[in-house]
């Protein structure tokens, strides 16, 4: 193909703000990171011995990531279904479940985590109602648990997964499953064969979204997981801001970059896989 | 088509002139600006509503603010060296001396603040000067515990069952496991002794949060005993919160919050105003009033009845700590409590 300037003119001002705002800032990051001390005076490599050598930031790299896939696996689970109603829906109630989707995303995140303490509290409102059914004699832990911050981070990173998944099924051919029952395959078996993997694309984009967005949210991760739970943003925050080692902020912040980044590929490759295996 | 390129002509000759009049008026009006780095929050609040216009009042001097935590302003700071992106930094001890090491401070001339004889001794330095105090003890819910008497009650029963502990984070989390490290043998330097207490009752402790969601953990009855400062408790007791203020039997805790000239700034002269302002005893009077408080450092000020003394000079028999010591050693102590408390 040839090459068209006035074509590439056109992302030329998103490429500078990328390069600006992105590449540069990465660059400093790998060049503070290969310091050796926290005044950023002597070159070497010993930040990075430090941090990797150290088998408490393996497990917190194991935990980080973990909590993502538990993260992914929790808001699928809800948002599937969901995203079904949808595509049963008349357009009226699909503009409703659209605008309860987008809902959680009007307000700040930071309200939503607060709002988290609130709910998973030991006085909050899923505490009470479990006491006042009966199905429990004291109130549970939820508040700084993993179980607890994968459902305060389910309920925030939903709208994350439905939208794109949302759009990708709103442009799905509806006679194609009416071939497939027109054809005598059951609702579960046209589900499974026609509806999934056409949405796979959708679910595979929204699902890296939300593992991306949750391995790194650090508000909700410290204020609703406490500090018992150790994720990787915790440390960049300490070594950054609160004891100005910036050497090892920036070891801890590229580890992340890269844990975050095999997560996202791991999903993608597991998204083609699984369509090449529907199809 | 003319006569649209006309008005729009027009219009922006007009808007041009318009905006470099009003440039002009504010530069004529004001005798200048000066910018402040602030804590958001609490202190962002209180000083919009009592300094801004007692400086404009004094001085003709413009506040403007921006919202920064202590740590936040010495990395900005640090960031761009000589060009800092405000004028004056409001710091807590741990930061203030992390700042002097980095060489982020204009010197200080106390000599030009009118109310330095306002204030009690060793409240200024060649560095910068005190604007207020934080008193750190214990904070509780008397309908829920009986009333704890020293810091080593936060470790036992009933209360550990009950405790909201942070970690190193903030200076108030520093001081007070200093404290309770002291009460088993350890010093300022030596946090070891708590670590081993905790270590033995750690399965017991109700919530170990992130600092800035204490208040709300304690309020949500998540836990209903911590180590808090004076201003926090007032602040809950405003909301309805059932806590109550200890001082604890080897002293409550006391450090200072100052002020300090970033170095570079072009705004010298007006920072002392900003200064001179904030020290000032109806500001320091404005401050201390709920939904404020602050402690306040100037003497002309009727301590509130909340407080844990009746006078400012009371506080110099309050513990205090040497952060040239605990700086260095912090970033270690950080990272033990981070493996300590993740199970």
């Amino acid at each position: 193909m040839r090459f068209r300037w006035a074509e590439w003119q056109l992302v030329l001002p998103l490429g500078m703000a990328y390069a600006a705002f992105f590449l540069v800032p990465l660059a400093l990051l790998i060049a503070v990171s290969v310091f050796a001390d926290e005044k950023i005076t002597t070159l070497g490599l010993a930040t990075w011995h430090k941090f990797l050598g150290d088998p408490f930031t393996w497990k917190v790299i194991f935990d980080t990531v973990k909590l993502g896939c538990l993260t992914v696996a929790a808001t699928t689970l809800i948002a599937y279904p969901l995203a079904l109603v949808y595509l049963g829906a008349g357009p009226r109630w699909q503009r409703v479940i659209l605008f309860v989707v987008i809902l959680p995303l009007l307000t700040s995140v930071v309200v939503r985590t607060f709002a988290g303490i609130v709910i998973l509290g030991r006085e909050g409102v899923i505490n009470q109602t479990i006491l006042w059914l009966g199905l429990s004699p004291a109130p549970l832990r939820l508040l700084q648990t993993e179980h607890g911050l994968v459902i305060a981070l389910t309920q925030i990173e939903m709208p994350l997964l439905l939208l794109p998944l949302l759009s990708v099924m709103s442009r799905m051919d509806p006679s194609l499953r009416d071939a497939s029952a027109g054809l005598g395959a059951s609702k579960w078996r046209t589900l499974f064969r026609v509806t999934l993997p056409l949405s796979l694309p959708g679910l595979v984009a929204g699902c890296m979204l939300v593992f991306a967005s949750c391995t790194t949210a650090f508000i909700s991760q410290f204020v609703i997981g406490g500090n018992r739970l150790v994720y990787l943003p915790l440390l960049i925050w300490q070594q950054s801001l609160v004891v100005y080692n910036w050497p090892l902020a920036s070891v801890a912040a590229l580890t992340l970059l890269v844990s975050v980044g095999l997560g996202v590929a791991a999903i993608s490759a597991l998204g083609r896989r699984s369509r090449a295996y529907a199809v | 088509m003319t006569h649209g390129r006309f008005t729009r002509r027009e219009f922006l000759a007009t808007a041009a002139v318009a905006s470099g009049t009003l440039a002009l008026g504010r530069s004529a009006h004001a005798k200048g600006s000066v910018t402040a780095a602030m804590y958001p929050g609490t202190w962002e609040e209180a000083f919009r509503a009592h300094v801004v216009p007692a400086l404009k009042k004094a001085h003709d001097v413009d506040l403007e603010m921006t919202p920064l935590f202590a740590v936040d302003q010495i990395a900005k700071a640090q960031a761009s060296r000589g060009a800092p992106p405000f004028d004056a930094f409001v710091l807590d001890p741990g930061p203030r001396v992390t700042g002097l090491d980095r060489g982020l401070y204009e010197k200080f001339d106390a000599k030009r603040l009118g109310n330095l004889g306002r204030l009690p001794a060793g409240m200024v330095d060649e560095w910068g000067v005190t604007v207020a105090a934080q008193v750190v003890g214990i904070g509780y819910n008397p309908k829920k515990l009986p009333r704890p008497k020293s810091w080593t009650d936060l470790l036992k029963d009933p209360w550990v069952s009950r405790l909201g502990m942070t970690g190193f984070q903030t200076t108030y989390g520093t001081v007070s496991i200093i404290e309770i490290s002291k009460q088993f043998g350890g010093s300022e330097t030596n946090v070891e002794p708590f670590f081993v207490e905790m270590k033995k009752v750690l399965s017991k402790v109700a919530t170990i949060g992130a600092p800035a969601s204490m208040p709300a953990l304690f309020q949500q009855g998540q836990c209903d005993i911590t180590y808090t400062n004076t201003q926090t408790v007032a602040t809950l007791r405003g909301r309805d919160v059932d806590i109550e203020f200890v001082k604890p039997e080897s002293g409550a805790v006391a450090f200072f919050t100052t002020m300090h000239i970033a170095k570079g700034s072009r705004e010298v002269e007006n920072a002392y105003k900003y200064f001179d302002t904030v020290i000032s005893a109806p500001v320091q009077a404005a401050l201390m009033q709920p939904p404020n408080n602050f402690i306040p450092v100037n003497r002309d000020v009727k301590l509130a009845p909340y407080l844990p003394m009746a006078s400012l000079d009371e506080m110099a028999r309050f513990v205090r700590h040497d952060w040239s010591k605990i700086n260095p050693l912090r970033a270690s102590w950080i990272e033990r409590f981070n493996k300590e408390v993740s199970k």
